[in-house]
């Protein structure tokens, strides 16, 4: 202000003293006004309500488990309105929830379920069995058909107990049913037949640990705690949920007080949060490995061909480097594809970064001098994570150049078996576990497979066969050895998911659940005291 | 003049047929739907599901012809992302979006319109290069960089202004702001070439030659005749206001019509880009059909011409 008032304000009278024009006086009067007005309160309203910046756009298809496709944004809704019968919860990837225990016969053909004793619905109707086989049968969403084509028929033997039998033995069930998809998120059968699938969706009722108050859809969710729930009532009365899709206007609103949980903040931006007194950042990582993948290994004329390029490939990537550059080293390196979190997991020997190792392994392999390696594909969204592959494998002599392609299009055409050539740099976040992982990226016949190994190959219908959980979990830790031996990828890491979080949250339930990348369960979520 | 409304109607139909056409046609080059509404890795037959429950699977002229049949029942479709009516949607945003585009053109005129008259009479001097930089400042600083200053000043660091979303009056003042300062200096460049123009016409000069003050040439004689292009180009802008204020909507996350159509085009979500488009294209063609027949009613030479 002062650096205003000295610049208009003083004319050469030829005395010291400033003087003011009738306009300038008229112009600090209107900025004093202004200056001088009561700051505007803005803070979370307070009491027992929490807000969040959302970076999505909500939709109302993520109200009903039954719409619920391969991706895991919609469970960051379903957690605080519905419940599942299993689901993933902290410490236990299969954690019962509405059903108080399961068994299975030997024979693998019968999974049966007992329903916890009192649940009750938003609506205080009690969740039953015919719910259950209702929710069952009217899931319409990612790998539906697959679960279908496996279940024979459910059974109700009385209100508490649901029989599924099986066609064949299907060792995954459990998996599906429990985190790879929505089936076994419980809606009530009489509110859904009554008001109809849109009617549903647009006053969600669910055996979860908030109900729903109102919508406006892409722009707020507004939710209240239900007093009623099984496992706790939620110590925090009202959740708002905003969708803010700037992120940095997502951290704006969090430094301002406006909302108290940002998700996805990234960066600088991120860097600016972690300097932010009261604010913290909340690194979660998810179940999504990026890694880079060499099409051309089956080609005998590639130098990709043979394996040391391949392990050179591996020990030219700075995934620490990386991972401090573009999101604050929160990522978590795993050197697998398979997320560290699914069922059957082997964990391969760390990743190493030895340009002088990888130098050498190529000279091994006849490219003393390096080699062009044709485009680096990879999806625009993280180019930035190509650029510094690309630099990576520079180092050591493998050249290439990036071809960054729109996430859809770049996918349709990975999926589609067009980049036969060249580096790939994709990553998933498909739900399942090691074997599906496996199904898809590496045995023969995969959706993103462009090759395969016979080894490999062989054992997959082994474990797929096998009943005996500790046999089939050697076979697929077997799989996945080979698949670390042979080097058929160069995986990245685990991607870091940053959020924040203001000072009025007490526990923000971020990463309590292994690998799931929201705040859940909303239920643990709690406000400070005093 | 029958003749001549009948034939402007009919153009205007043929339109938006066209917009029709080339959108729905254009929206669908941007590639499939389905990989953005799964995870990558998701199975064929999940995809392929996804597919068949929006009809995508079917030849594209009987998809076109089933979206302009439910047109002609008033119908845009329903969200592939929402699983919600477009037009429910649509409508659900359009106010929000009317009050952002009315302050905001209330602001751009307020801004625009006496800059562009006192440069326009302050020719080469501080009054006309300060509107000059104004101009070049409004028309090229970025939007999203305007609303991201705002947020920093008045939300950040002063803290008088809410940073994002809508509910109160307060929430309105820099959205409108940012998305007023681009058509602010539009209108005061078209304010100043106009008023430039009949300053110099005859009746001007004549009405200075009877001695009229200066002022009074400019409010009354001056000012009335340059304002018609003005306005004329302020109505078109209000439509676009309305419909495509995509970067204030995103960066202030107003959730007005910009906003829906930003999330149309991000999740391919043909029905709302198709549906957005259109009632845009229609409001912008019922704005020039109501100029073109306002302006044959005051001057018969054009429908005459026509």
């Amino acid at each position: 202000m002062g650096l205003l008032v000295g610049r208009r304000g003083v004319r050469n009278t030829g005395s010291n003293e400033p003087h003011l024009s009738r306009r300038d006086v008229l112009a600090l009067t209107a900025v004093g006004l202004v200056a001088g007005a009561p700051r505007i309160a803005f803070a979370a309203e307070s009491g027992s309500q929490l807000t969040w910046a959302v970076h999505v756009s909500l939709a109302p298809t993520w109200f009903d488990p039954a719409d619920t496709q391969g991706i895991i944004t919609p469970f960051m809704v379903l957690y605080a309105l519905h419940d599942a019968m299993v689901k993933p919860m902290p410490g236990k990837s299969q954690a019962p929830c509405l059903a108080e225990s399961w068994s299975a016969t030997a024979d693998g053909l019968t999974y049966e379920f007992v329903l916890r004793d009192g649940v009750k619905f938003h609506n205080n109707e009690p969740v039953t069995a015919e719910d259950v086989k209702f929710s069952f049968e009217r899931y319409r969403g990612a790998a539906h058909e697959l679960m279908k084509a496996q279940v024979a028929a459910i059974e109700i033997p009385d209100a508490q107990h649901v029989r599924f039998k099986l066609k064949k033995p299907w060792p995954d069930f459990l998996t599906f049913y429990s985190s790879a998809s929505g089936a076994g998120w419980i809606v009530p059968k009489k509110y859904v037949e009554q008001v109809g699938d849109e009617g549903f969706k647009k006053a969600p009722i669910g055996a979860g640990p908030y109900k729903f108050v109102s919508f406006s859809p892409g722009v707020e969710l507004v939710l209240e705690a239900f007093e009623g729930y099984w496992r706790k009532t939620p110590s925090v009365k009202r959740l708002v949920m905003k969708v803010i899709p700037d992120e940095a206007t997502r951290l704006a609103a969090l430094k301002r007080g406006e909302v108290d949980i940002a998700y996805s903040i990234r960066s600088e931006l991120a860097e600016e949060l972690q300097r932010t007194p009261g604010l913290t950042l909340k690194p979660v990582v998810l179940q999504a490995p990026n890694w880079l993948y060499f099409p051309e290994q089956w080609d005998p004329k590639s130098p990709w061909h043979d394996v040391r390029v391949r392990q050179a490939a591996n020990l030219a990537i700075d995934r620490d480097g990386m991972s401090k550059a573009l999101f604050l080293g929160y990522c978590k390196i795993t050197n697998s594809i398979v997320p560290y979190t699914f069922d059957f997991y082997w964990q391969p020997p760390p990743a190493a970064y030895d340009p002088a190792k990888a130098k050498k392994l190529l000279a091994d392999a006849g490219y003393a001098k390096g080699f062009d390696a044709g485009l680096l594909y990879c999806d625009s969204s993280y180019s930035n994570m190509g650029e510094i592959s690309l630099d990576n494998l520079q180092q050591v002599g493998i050249r290439a150049r990036l071809e960054p392609i729109e996430r859809a299009g770049f996918y349709g055409s990975y999926g589609g078996k067009q980049y036969t050539r060249g580096i790939i740099q994709a990553g998933s976040g498909a739900f399942g576990d090691a074997a599906t992982r496996l199904a898809s990226f590496v045995v023969k016949g995969g959706a993103f497979v462009y090759g395969s190994y016979p080894d490999i190959d062989e054992l997959f219908p082994k474990q797929a066969d096998e009943l005996d959980h500790e046999k089939r979990a050697a076979i697929l830790d077997k799989m996945q050895q080979l698949v670390y031996e042979k080097a058929i990828y160069a995986p990245i890491w685990q991607l870091g998911f940053l959020n924040g979080v203001g000072p009025r949250v007490g526990e923000s339930a971020f990463g309590l659940i292994p690998g799931f990348a929201y705040t859940a369960p909303f239920e643990d979520i709690t406000l400070k005291t005093g | 003049m029958k003749q001549y409304i009948g034939k402007r109607v009919g153009y205007c139909l043929l339109s938006l047929f066209l917009l029709s056409v080339t959108i729905f046609f254009f929206v669908r080059v941007t590639g499939d739907p389905a990989t953005l509404l799964v995870e990558p890795g998701a199975s064929q037959a999940d995809m392929d599901a996804i597919r068949h429950q929006f009809g995508l699977d079917r030849p594209l002229w009987t998809q076109y012809g089933i979206f302009i049949a439910s047109l002609a029942h008033g119908d845009l479709g329903q969200s592939f992302y929402y699983r919600t009516p477009v037009l429910e949607l649509y409508l659900s945003r359009l106010p929000n979006s009317l009050y952002l585009a009315a302050v905001a053109m209330f602001l751009s005129l307020l801004i625009g319109i006496p800059t562009g008259v006192l440069a326009s009479v302050r020719v080469g001097r501080f009054w006309d290069n300060a509107g000059k930089m104004f101009t070049l400042l409004g028309l090229s600083l970025p939007s999203f960089w305007v609303g991201l200053v705002l947020i920093l000043v008045f939300s950040v660091y002063l803290g008088w202004l809410p940073s994002s979303g809508a509910g109160t009056p307060l929430h309105l003042i820099m959205p409108a702001f940012a998305l007023g300062w681009y058509f602010a200096a539009a209108h005061m460049r078209l304010t100043r070439s106009s008023m430039l123009e009949v300053l110099g016409s005859e009746y001007v000069k004549l009405a200075r030659l009877k001695g009229l003050p200066q002022s009074l040439v400019i409010a009354k004689h001056a000012f009335k005749n340059a304002l018609i292009p003005v306005l004329t180009l302020a109505g078109i802008n209000l439509v676009i206001m309305v419909n495509v204020a995509i970067v204030v909507e995103v960066v202030f996350a107003w959730p007005g019509i910009g906003r829906l159509l930003y999330e149309g085009i991000s999740f391919r979500d043909f029905p709302v880009v198709q549906g957005v488009v259109l009632m845009g294209g229609a409001m912008l063609v019922i704005v020039n059909l109501v100029v073109d027949i306002l302006y044959a009613v005051i001057d018969p030479r054009i429908r005459l011409g026509s």
